[in-house]
């Protein structure tokens, strides 16, 4: 069961998701680009994070009707964008927290 | 390579293995054949990063076959919190390895001296089944003691990756508030 705060490596696959539906190898790639290189998933990683996701209900998997090897791609479901916004806004006010402590005590 | 990637997913459960193995080596074959145009030490880390996946991937699936949806408590990394005296350097399961293999070894070793020994009259006869019996619980002792070790070491190691020992600190910030 996934819970919140979710670890980095699902929150990029989530917020590779919330912009389109991908594939395997293309969230790879997007969880690399969106980390500056700092997150490089394996696939026993991301198909072991898939997978619970998939059982949580928070992503959808469907089969890619442009690809010719009918390719298996996931989505998010309004379920997951759902807990996506809740871990957003609770990662916003904890940083809003940090910057005004910070802040703070440079003064 | 695809091949030896092809016997590791069998370390899998079946049903993940049906479900998500084909998927998987696509995804794998595509990521290698990038990583290819690369250097030897991108490869070389692509392909440790590969196997630890597997294996962790692997465990975790098997753990939950077992433990079903309840299995987060076998592994409640976001229920504890981790002070960081708790931390355990990466090398600890090799040295816990060569430890062990040392012990085994001197045991072995000893056998062997104690076997070349030139016996006094009178010629000891077959050793007696208590004599050989008293080795087994050593080795056992060790190898529980090994298995608790590693063991422990693998859940704080869980535990101090997921980062919730950095939550207790907010979370004291959060009640002092």
């Amino acid at each position: 069961m996934q819970s919140l705060p979710l670890t980095e490596p699902v929150l990029l696959i989530m917020l590779s998701l919330a912009g389109q539906p991908r594939h395997g190898y293309s969230i790879l790639k997007d969880v690399e680009e969106m980390s500056d290189g700092r997150v490089l998933l394996s696939t026993g990683t991301l198909y072991g994070a898939l997978r619970r996701l998939l059982d949580d209900g928070w992503i959808e998997r469907f089969e890619e009707r442009e690809s010719s090897r009918g390719r298996q791609a996931y989505r998010l479901s309004a379920r997951g964008r759902s807990s996506l916004r809740t871990e957003v806004s609770r990662m916003k006010h904890l940083t809003r927290l940090a910057s005004l402590r910070v802040a703070r005590k440079e003064m | 390579m695809l091949q030896l990637y092809k016997c590791l997913l069998w370390l899998y459960p079946t049903s993940h293995r049906r479900e998500y193995g084909e998927e998987m080596t696509a995804v794998f074959y595509e990521a290698r054949t990038e990583t290819e145009k690369k250097g030897v030490v991108t490869r070389g880390l692509f392909w440790l990063r590969e196997i630890r996946g597997l294996l962790r991937g692997a465990l975790g699936e098997h753990v939950r076959s077992v433990a079903g949806s309840h299995s987060w408590m076998l592994f409640p990394t976001r229920r504890f919190t981790m002070h960081t005296e708790f931390r355990f350097p990466k090398a600890t399961p090799v040295l816990m390895t060569l430890i062990l293999a040392g012990t085994v070894l001197a045991i072995e070793k000893a056998q062997a001296i104690s076997a070349s020994l030139p016996h006094v009259n009178p010629p000891i006869g077959p050793i007696q089944p208590e004599h050989l019996t008293l080795m087994s619980p050593i080795l056992l002792m060790f190898a529980v003691a090994y298995a608790v070790g590693l063991f422990g070491w693998a859940i704080l190691f869980v535990l101090k990756r997921s980062g919730v020992h950095r939550l207790s600190g907010l979370q004291d910030s959060a009640s002092r508030q």
